[in-house]
């Protein structure tokens, strides 16, 4: 065991929205090779057939005022470029502008889906992504939208939902697979979610509302690391409106879901890294993944690779793709995912799917996969899926990066 | 060494005030989320204290917010009182209590309003 795992008393995850890996990241590449982002001169055909080539042209709101398709039947369609299913298609990353195109966009809009953000344009993300680890081959773990992506970070597995329909795990479902909060408490840990606050909540409320010891809030999450008492594993959510906050402020929507104001999401992320940074004794021993729930409809060049079936099957009457049962076997779009500890040294990139010899493939279902090795010393209880899941704490090394290494945001 | 000495990197300034606009219109995200608490809140909130709020009636993310903040706080409150050894020990008092005045059991009426039924679309192989 490392040093830095053997110091390790905290995992800390923070769960965005609606990115794609190449729109925030892609742009790297140039300056760190290694990085799987965009050469330049990747593209897609539009609806007219006019090539539309990848550019650093996105802006941080207005863009994509047309929420881009991220369900089902949309994300088959960036996949395979609107082949049908049963043709013995292929998958390649030929369908976002057309995609778009059907959100009302007009042709000559539905050319922003192409656009990334140069690195220089959200400093934080590229920041943390070079200074740690950064994974290229991170997948979101459905072909689809927020609801079954989150899902398999609290489960390791969505329970057979590939949409956004309601979501409800029934006692017997979770006595069976239980999130990953019960487990930890059931194994004497601790665990909390928090959200943003009241007036943006979380979803899980509906299904963990017998147990209201898992939910804080991000000020409780301040104060907790600020304390001492953070648990062994927490996971944020950020904020997902506008809305007025206390004293008659006005508090910005921080997701990063199109199209919220991205520098509002680079704000958070840094605020979230910075709380754990200032405590010298939490930063020595936390790993802070920061992560996406999914690529929000954005393009991204990768083909999502296979996986291992969680043993569940969605019909085609929920697919919404003519002649397509899903067997999750497949994982959804690519997006960004970067892990932080002072004992991973900087410029760590976990190779993906461009190095076949030495890839490794991470989704959702890594995250209770990883906090239940850590602190529960394995799993007889998740899924397939789950149990064959990349963990991601060996990247933890010995060595501890002084202060004077690792970086801090000025707000 | 101290975090003095740490490297700083400004996160970018940007203006917060143009950038808030509570009007805009709600996302299929917060749509699901309006779903589901109202789900929640339908089940687990005595019927009294529900806020008979019309979730098709939120159209923007500051009427939203407004109705998650008022089902949050309920599910918290409703929803603690039917987790917990104390509160449940407290609510076993009160049952007792309003059973000796009515003449009534009450505790059997209370659990049922914490099931959640589920309607299930897929199906395990």
């Amino acid at each position: 065991m490392s040093v830095g795992l053997d110091n390790l008393r905290h995992i800390v995850v923070l769960m965005m929205e609606n990115r794609s890996f190449d729109h925030m990241l892609g742009g790297l590449k140039k300056k760190f090779p290694k990085i799987a982002g965009l050469d330049g001169n990747e593209s897609n055909p539009d609806t007219d057939g006019n090539v539309v080539t990848v550019a650093p042209n996105a802006i941080y709101r207005g863009q994509l005022a047309h929420d881009p398709d991220h369900h089902f039947p949309g994300v088959d369609l960036q996949i395979y470029g609107g082949v049908p299913p049963l043709t013995g298609r292929v998958a390649n990353m030929n369908g976002f502008v057309k995609s778009y195109a059907t959100q009302g966009t007009g042709t000559q809009g539905s050319h922003a889906i192409m656009n990334y953000f140069a690195p220089e344009k959200i400093p934080v993300l590229t920041t943390l992504a070079t200074e740690y680890a950064v994974f290229n081959g991170w997948f979101s773990s459905i072909p689809g939208p927020t609801i079954c992506n989150r899902a398999f970070a609290h489960y390791g597995t969505s329970f057979g939902n590939v949409d956004m329909n309601m979501f409800l795990v029934t006692d017997a479902d979770r006595k069976k697979i239980p999130t990953i909060y019960e487990r930890l408490k059931g194994g004497g840990q601790s665990a909390k979610l928090y959200y943003f606050d009241e007036p943006s909540s979380t979803m899980e409320i509906v299904n963990l509302i017998k147990d209201q010891s898992f939910f804080a809030t991000f000020d409780e999450f301040a104060a907790d690391c600020k304390s001492g008492n953070l648990p062994e594993y927490s996971f944020i959510e950020p904020n997902y409106s506008d809305h007025p906050g206390p004293g008659g402020g006005q508090l910005l929507a921080n997701d990063q879901h199109p199209d919220h104001h991205v520098l509002a999401g680079d704000k958070f992320i840094a605020s979230v890294y910075n709380q754990i940074r200032i405590v010298p004794n939490l930063w020595k021993s936390t790993a802070l993944l920061i992560v996406y729930d999914e690529h929000g409809g954005l393009y991204d060049h990768v083909v999502p690779p296979n996986c291992t079936a969680d043993g569940f099957t969605a019909a085609e009457a929920a697919t919404g793709v003519p002649g397509l049962e899903f067997k999750f076997d497949r994982l959804g779009i690519r997006v960004p995912s970067i892990l932080v500890s002072p004992y991973i040294p900087r410029g760590i990139v976990v190779p993906g799917t461009e190095d076949p010899a030495n890839q490794r493939i991470f989704e959702h279902a890594s995250i209770p996969a990883t906090v239940t090795k850590q602190f529960l010393g394995g799993n007889d209880i998740g899924t397939d899926r789950e149990k064959g899941a990349e963990t991601f704490l060996d990247l933890l090394g010995d060595n501890l990066r002084p202060d004077n290494d690792c970086v801090f945001f000025k707000m | 060494m101290a975090l003095e000495d740490a490297p700083t990197v400004e996160v970018l300034k940007f203006d917060e005030k143009e950038a808030y606009n509570h009007d805009r219109r709600i996302s299929s995200l917060i749509r699901t989320q309006l779903l589901h608490l109202h789900h929640a809140e339908n089940i687990v909130v005595p019927p009294k204290a529900r806020t008979n709020i019309n979730i098709n009636q939120l159209l923007t993310e500051r009427q939203a917010s407004e109705y998650i903040q008022k089902v949050t706080r309920l599910l918290h409150r409703y929803g603690k009182a039917s987790s917990g050894s104390k509160s449940k020990k407290k609510r076993n008092k009160r049952a007792k209590k309003a059973g000796r005045t009515s003449g009534k059991k009450v505790l059997g009426n209370q659990s049922k309003t914490n099931k959640i039924a589920v309607t299930k679309r897929s199906s395990r192989k």
